[in-house]
Formats: C-alpha cells, sequence, structure tokens
C-alpha cells in the first residue's frame, strides 16, 4: 500500500462516495437540527432577550418579569425539553456538522463562504458561553427560580467583572449574528426562498433583526452595569407576592432598600 | 521583436501513488493563448524552463470551448475550465494543479466518475426506452423551457464540487450538480415519472441536507447555473416528499 511520503503528497485516496440514494438517517437528523434552531431556540431566544430588556426598567420590574417565567405550568418541564436538551443537540450536532465540513475560505473568499464560516464561529462562541451561562446563572449560587427578587443583583454581581462584561457583549452579538443569518439559512435551504431577489430581500430583513436583536441585548448589559442601579439589593420584594391593593406598600419597602 | 514569455507551474505527479513535484515551464507569449493551448505546447516540446527534459503533461481536455467540461482544474488557487481561462486574464507565473478533490489519476487529471454515479443514483433521464414507438412527448411551454433552460447547461464538470466546503470524504456529498439536475428532469414532462424516486434518494445519506448553503457553487459554475435557487427548490421538494411518506406510512 502507499507508503507515507512528504506532506505534499497525497495518499492514495478513495474519494468521495457516491449518494447512498434513499439509505440512513442523516436527513432527519439535520432537518431536526436545523429547525430546533428556530424553534424552540430561537423563540426563546427572542423571549430572553425581550425578558431580559425589563431590567432597564429596574430590579423590581426583572425580579417580575423572573417570577412570571417561573410561575408558568410545568415550568421545570418545559426549561427542559423546550430550552435545555434543543440546545444542547443544536450545539452538538453543530460542532458535529462543523468537523465534517471542510472550508476552503483561503481559495474563494466569496461573501457566502465568509458566512458559512461565521456561522461556525458564532455558533461554538455561543454554544460555549451559553453553557457557561446556564450552568453560572441557572444552577449555581442562588436559585433564581424560588428568590426571582434576587434576579438584578444576581446578574449585577456577575457583571462586575469588566471581564464578563465583555464575554456577555461578544457572546450577545455571536448569538444574535448566528441566529440572524440561521433563519436567512433555514429559508434558503427548507425553500422558503428560492429566488436569488427574494434571498436578497430576506437579508436585508435578518441583518436588521439581527442588528435589533443584538442592539436591546447590549441595552439589557447596560442596564445591569449603567449608573441607574447601580448597587441593586440582594433581594428586592416583589409587588406580586403581595396583594395588589398594597403594590404601593411593597414598591415603598423596594424604595428604602434600594437606598440601602 | 522582443519575445514576451509567460511561466507555468504545474504540479505533477506520476500516479496515484507518486510523489508529487512542481515543474516550471516558460512558454513563448501568443494572442489567445489559453490553458490548454499551452498545455499543448508544452506538449510538443516537454522541456521545463531551467532546460530539463519532462514528459508531456497528462489532462483531460475535449472541447476546447467550454461545453465538454472534462478540462476542470485547479488555476492560480480556484477551480476552472482551462480551456477557458485566457492567459492574458491570468497572474503570472500560472500555477495548475488538478482538482483535490477526486482521485488523481496522473498529473492534471483525476477521477469524476463519482458525478456521474450520482447522476445514476438520482435517475437524471427521462425514461423514454421501450419497444415501440411512444409517440410525440408532452408539450413543454415555452415558460417551462425558459426556466429549464440554464439547468440543462451543465457540463458536468465538476467545478461546483471541487469548490463546495461540504463536498468532502466525511460527508460523501451529492454535490450542487446531481441536485440541479433532479431539478431539471423533475420539472420535464416525461421525465416527472421518477420525481419521487429521486426526491427520496436525495434524502438519503451524503444527500441534499449536507448542503451548508456556503453558495461557493454558483460563484463557480463556468455555466452559471442557477444552483442555489435549485438547491433551495429541490430542498423543500425534498422536505415535502418524506413529509408525505411519513404521513402515510
Ligand atoms: S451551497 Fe455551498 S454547501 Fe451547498 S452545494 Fe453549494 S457550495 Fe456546497
Ligand atoms: S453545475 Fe456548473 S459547475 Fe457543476 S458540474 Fe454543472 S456546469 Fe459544472
Ligand atoms: S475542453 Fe471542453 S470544457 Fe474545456
Amino acid at each position: 500500500m502507499a507508503t507515507v511520503q512528504s506532506s505534499a503528497v497525497p495518499t492514495v485516496r478513495r474519494g468521495v462516495e457516491p449518494l447512498r440514494a434513499g439509505q440512513g438517517t442523516s436527513f432527519i437528523w439535520h432537518k431536526l437540527h436545523s429547525l430546533l434552531g428556530i424553534v424552540p431556540i430561537g423563540a426563546f431566544l427572542l423571549e430572553h432577550l425581550l425578558s431580559n430588556f425589563e431590567a432597564l426598567k429596574g430590579p423590581v420590574a426583572y425580579g417580575e418579569q423572573v417570577r412570571f417565567l417561573n410561575s408558568l405550568p410545568l415550568v421545570r418541564v418545559l426549561e427542559w425539553v423546550f430550552i435545555f436538551l434543543p440546545i444542547l443537540y443544536h450545539g452538538i450536532y453543530g460542532v458535529y456538522i462543523w468537523l465534517r465540513g471542510k472550508s476552503n475560505i483561503v481559495y474563494y473568499p466569496w461573501a457566502g463562504n465568509w458566512m458559512y464560516l461565521s456561522q461556525r464561529y458564532t455558533g461554538i462562541v455561543a454554544f460555549a458561553y451559553i453553557i457557561q451561562h446556564v450552568l453560572r446563572q441557572r444552577f449555581m449560587g442562588i436559585m433564581l427560580p424560588e428568590h426571582p427578587g434576587a434576579a438584578f443583583w444576581k446578574v449585577q454581581h456577575e457583571l462586575a467583572n469588566p471581564w464578563m462584561v465583555a464575554v456577555y457583549v461578544i457572546a450577545m452579538i455571536c448569538v444574535c449574528w448566528h441566529f440572524a443569518y440561521g433563519v436567512w439559512l433555514f429559508a434558503a435551504k427548507w425553500g422558503i426562498t428560492p429566488g436569488e431577489v427574494a434571498r436578497r430581500r430576506f437579508a436585508y430583513v435578518c441583518a436588521v433583526l439581527g442588528v435589533l436583536l443584538a442592539a436591546m441585548g447590549i441595552a439589557s448589559i447596560w442596564a445591569f452595569t449603567g449608573p441607574k442601579y447601580q448597587n441593586a439589593p440582594a433581594d428586592v420584594r416583589l409587588s406580586t407576592l403581595v396583594a395588589p391593593a398594597h403594590s404601593g406598600a411593597a414598591f415603598h419597602s423596594i424604595g428604602s432598600q434600594l437606598m440601602i | 521583436m522582443a519575445t514576451r514569455t509567460v511561466t507555468f507551474e504545474i504540479k505533477r505527479q506520476a500516479g496515484p501513488d507518486a510523489p508529487a513535484v512542481w515543474e516550471s515551464f516558460e512558454l513563448e507569449w501568443r494572442p489567445g493563448m489559453n490553458v490548454v493551448s499551452a498545455m499543448m505546447e508544452i506538449a510538443a516540446n516537454p522541456v521545463t524552463a531551467d532546460g530539463k527534459p519532462t514528459t508531456p503533461i497528462v489532462y483531460d481536455s475535449n472541447c476546447l470551448e467550454e461545453i465538454c467540461g472534462s478540462c476542470a482544474m485547479k488555476i492560480n488557487g480556484r477551480a476552472r475550465m482551462a480551456c477557458s481561462a485566457l492567459v492574458d486574464n491570468l497572474e503570472q507565473p500560472i500555477r495548475v494543479e488538478p482538482l483535490t478533490k477526486f482521485p488523481l489519476v496522473r498529473d492534471l487529471q483525476v477521477d469524476r466518475s463519482v458525478l456521474f454515479e450520482n447522476l445514476m443514483r438520482v435517475k437524471a433521464w427521462v425514461p423514454v426506452d421501450g419497444t415501440y414507438d411512444l409517440g410525440s412527448g408532452p408539450r413543454v411551454y415555452p415558460q417551462e423551457q425558459e426556466a429549464n433552460y440554464p439547468l440543462s447547461n451543465c457540463i458536468s464538470c465538476t467545478c461546483c464540487m471541487e469548490v463546495c466546503p461540504q463536498f468532502n470524504e466525511a460527508t460523501d456529498f451529492v454535490g450542487a450538480a446531481t441536485i440541479a439536475q433532479v431539478k431539471l428532469f423533475n420539472n420535464h414532462p416525461t421525465g416527472k415519472v421518477f420525481k419521487e424516486d429521486r426526491l427520496r434518494a436525495l434524502a438519503g445519506d451524503g444527500g441534499i441536507q449536507e448542503c451548508g448553503y456556503a453558495q461557493n457553487c454558483v460563484e463557480a459554475c463556468p455555466k452559471q447555473i442557477p444552483l442555489t435557487n435549485a438547491i433551495s427548490d429541490v430542498g423543500r421538494d425534498v422536505l415535502t416528499q418524506k413529509v408525505k411518506d411519513w404521513l402515510r406510512g
């Protein structure tokens, strides 16, 4: 058989095999990966960014939002079935897809080829970020499902480290980029935008979507790091925990806590 | 008259197992010369730039007018047709290498039979064989002809596969050309009879799902075939077929 010669020499290769017409199951696994990126993961991303936006209204509003989400029926089941497991699958299968591709951007530095590469890098950054984010914010430290009032404080505490702020901002951009281009790819590959013009128009739509989401995300990060809500209390009292009639009183007590 | 020259660097390999070496050639410039005509001149006088006699270069070519699809190679790093690669438009030295994704035969000649095998596996033909006269075929309206004509221009050069990041030995992806031919034959009023078979075939391992939509194929295709449109359309059709099949049980 072929002996190992200088590295410039291709050894005997079988070449690319012909299509295994109708054989195997990779079609469904690929399509599942693609679909999960839109629903539920994309849908959850939108929800998450909108919820984060509540942070701009301060610790109470943010805590309320966290409390509301945790009050959804079967919320623990929902978060596993619609968030954790889909993201794990999408991430792991995505890495598998990446490893099997063979980027050739050096020879063919074309726009689509750059985007192909960017989808892989933004994906891995997003996945790594999400893993640490879920571990640190959901499964470590004070438990937010039981203490939603601590939500603002917990995030603010995390973002007290400027390196963490950098990580969050970079990850936010990567996540929104990956999602926006992912929506575009989904439409192209599932035959929703089969024409050149449709794909170009939809590219503008997705670009606006991506920029908007990233801007919203970064604005929410600003809510935690900016001057407005410095030193949020470790646990705010949430108005909905008391009778609505007393919400004014609850707000008052929060106000006094904030002054501590 | 001072002679203008052109320099070629050609990657050579005596066989699949032989070591690869680069050889330079210096040729007299001629108006309108292209990479294949240069190769012919080298064959007429196989001497390298430093005066060493060598063997003529092995390569595929036939029509010399970008219609047979046989002369695809990497020229200055890019897969393209050698016969339409005009020397005047190329940066020198002109570096010529064989396509990298297909088993090498010798020098610039590679074995691209995987494309023909793929076309067979998706039944890329119109079935009209029979023992009696089938009469005239169904009418194809001009609008349909216009939509299908660009797809019928494929010259099976495999450039779209060579440049595709997903076409490699890990995925064994079928490549854009075969997908476009599925669209062509599914659009044909008689070819349609195999439509479901073709779509099911393309959902197999290495099928259309492996496309990462990098769009290199459509950039590289010498015949400007709307490959990404075809991938999108056929992608939808394959999916619908699979869903139908699952629902029907
Ligand atoms: S769009 Fe990209 S991945 Fe798909 S066939 Fe073309 S080059 Fe390959
Ligand atoms: S689709 Fe274009 S690049 Fe691909 S084989 Fe046909 S002519 Fe060549
Ligand atoms: S020789 Fe036929 S395409 Fe170049």
